[in-house]
């Protein structure tokens, strides 16, 4: 699925086609869709089927303890009987997530367009921006759990600084790749410096931009089960970081494989979330025309 | 700003000057690493008129361009745009520029681009559309004005970037290879079409740069014929045959001989 998106974004972005012809292709295509779905779909379908059906086959064979390798069924059952607690612990978990990538989105684009706007101020911050970036989060943490307390708020800033850099990198990349061309010809019509970023580069650095969204968004959700880890508090609203330590102090293992699962979900449903977000974004990009004109 | 731009703000032109939309006197370029982009260029280019500069690459015409715009500036002599320096004369809004690249942007339609140049100024909406719908039919692209540029041809978006041009009414269009990247016979068409859009506007001057000695004869009023090592300006032809020129002219011994006098300027 995303590799079929990049292919559609590099059609739309550099084709020189005529309208016919794209249509054309789209009419084509459609009889074929379904059939071409089914083909990716089905194979690893198959895999994970085989994959748990053997699993729980051999568990049941060997007769391996739950707490050393849950069976598939029993961490069904462990979801099943606790799916009360696990609502709530990934319901935390997405609020935070969500928070962090929010704050990481805003913050990231303008501190990137700052950044562009001087080549001074870019010089004197972005080291310190790569810097924060390369120290390891778990060092971090626990400062930011001394100065902010256990609990939501440093949870979201551990999962801002997670997954911040990509966004404020990409933006970055892209404000500053704008074609010469297009600066000489603002440039040229007294295009002033807000109108070129605004009409020009911002536009232009879409593409990049989507790109750092989707590798933070599924930095987030770990960022946010990271923090959970370490600054989560319980109180019937720890997320999912919270009842995976729990969980595997008190050895409920098929539990712990349950909120691992529900993690992982969580992760790819997000990035689909953006994914989708980001191909609508695109589009508009290509198409804003259509609708604001009059 | 500098010493030199302070100079040129405070010293009027002189009067040679007035009249003309471009005059060059005595003018050089200099790298600061010694290479001589231009030397001694002496230009006037008055009103109405098409020049063409013609030469290889590396002969400083489009340094000379770039001069006119002022994205670079000139190390030794006068240079005068609309009788000012090239960034005054630029904030009157009478220069229009085409690039070999057509410099659309791929996320607005035709209409929103061939208007860039009002919108950046703060001209009204209503006023743009009118302005924009003008010169799209001008080039022949009306109906296609919520098309995005993705969906033209390259000939087609070059039609667009003149309607681009054309929007200010310019008293000076700039012209860098426009027509270089095109098929030939798009490009016939494109001259043809250019021509008919400059004698309608009567006193729109042209500054027009090409590698192709064909165009440059049949386009201009005056061809420039530059040569490298270092760029100068070796001669200058007049075209003086009457507009309009059909696909005829291109087959007449008239149009050969002013193609051989340009070739052997530049082979000179």
């Amino acid at each position: 699925m995303n590799k079929s998106y990049a292919g559609n974004v590099t059609d739309h972005a550099y084709s020189e086609a005529r309208p016919a012809q794209p249509k054309k292709m789209v009419n084509k295509s459609v009889p074929g869709k379904g059939k071409q779905l089914a083909s990716q779909i089905i194979p690893p379908l198959v895999v994970l089927l085989l994959f748990v059906g053997g699993w729980e086959f051999i568990g049941r064979l060997i007769g391996i303890a739950p707490y050393l390798l849950p069976k598939p069924s029993d961490i069904f059952l462990a979801a099943r009987d606790n799916i009360g607690n696990l609502m709530v612990s990934v319901g935390t978990t997405v609020m935070e997530a969500v928070i962090g990538f929010a704050v990481s989105v805003v913050l990231g684009i303008s501190l990137a367009i700052l950044l562009a706007l001087s080549k001074m101020v870019e010089r004197s911050v972005y080291p310190y921006a790569i810097i924060l970036q390369t120290i390891p989060i778990v060092a971090i943490a626990p400062i930011i759990v001394i100065w902010f307390g256990a609990g939501l708020n440093a949870i979201v800033i551990i999962s801002f600084l997670i997954s911040f850099f990509p966004i404020l990198s990409n933006t970055l990349i892209g404000l500053n790749s704008t074609e010469q061309n297009m600066k000489n010809l603002f440039y040229l019509y007294n295009a002033t410096k807000f109108q070129t970023i605004m009409k020009l580069r911002i536009p232009a650095a879409l593409p990049y931009i989507v790109a750092g969204l989707k590798i933070s968004c599924s930095l987030s959700v770990v960022g946010a089960i990271v923090g959970e880890y370490i600054a989560g508090i319980g109180g019937g609203k720890g997320g999912l970081g919270y009842a995976i330590t729990i969980a595997a102090s008190r050895l409920q293992t098929p539990y712990l494989f349950a909120c691992g699962l529900s993690a992982a979900i969580l992760g790819v449903l997000f990035f689909l979330l953006v994914n989708q977000a980001s191909k609508w974004l695109l589009s508009s990009w290509h198409e804003s025309a259509m609708n604001h004109s009059n | 700003m500098t010493l030199q731009s302070a100079q040129q703000l405070a010293a009027p032109y002189s009067s040679e000057s007035k009249g003309l939309l471009v005059h060059l006197d005595h003018v050089d370029k200099i790298y600061p690493n010694g290479t001589v982009a231009v030397q001694n260029a002496n230009l006037r280019a008055g009103e109405g008129e098409f020049l063409c500069f013609v030469g290889p690459s590396g002969c400083g015409k489009s340094t000379i361009f770039n001069m006119i715009t002022g994205l670079t500036s000139h190390t030794a002599g006068e240079l005068a745009v609309l009788g000012t320096t090239p960034r005054e004369a630029r904030k009157q809004n009478e220069i229009a520029f085409v690039f070999q690249e057509h410099t659309l942007l791929p996320w607005a339609n035709l209409l929103e681009n061939v208007t860039l140049p009002l919108k950046l100024r703060g001209v009204p909406q209503s006023v743009r559309k009118e302005e924009g719908e003008r010169v799209l039919e001008l080039v022949g692209l009306k109906e296609h004005m919520k098309v995005l540029p993705r969906q033209l041809s390259g000939g087609m978006k070059m039609r667009v970037s003149i309607a681009r041009a054309l929007i200010s009414r310019p008293k000076l269009l700039l012209m860098d290879e426009p027509f270089g990247a095109l098929d030939e016979i798009t490009r016939q068409t494109l001259q043809d079409e250019l021509l008919s859009i400059w004698q309608r506007e009567k006193k729109m001057t042209v500054l027009f740069i090409t590698h192709n000695v064909f165009e440059a004869v049949f386009l201009s009023t005056k061809v420039v014929v530059m040569t490298p090592r270092p760029g100068k300006i070796a001669q200058m032809i007049d075209i003086p045959v009457p507009f309009p020129r059909g696909e005829d002219f291109r087959t007449t011994p008239e149009f050969s001989d002013y193609v051989r006098a340009v070739s052997g300027a530049l082979n000179h």
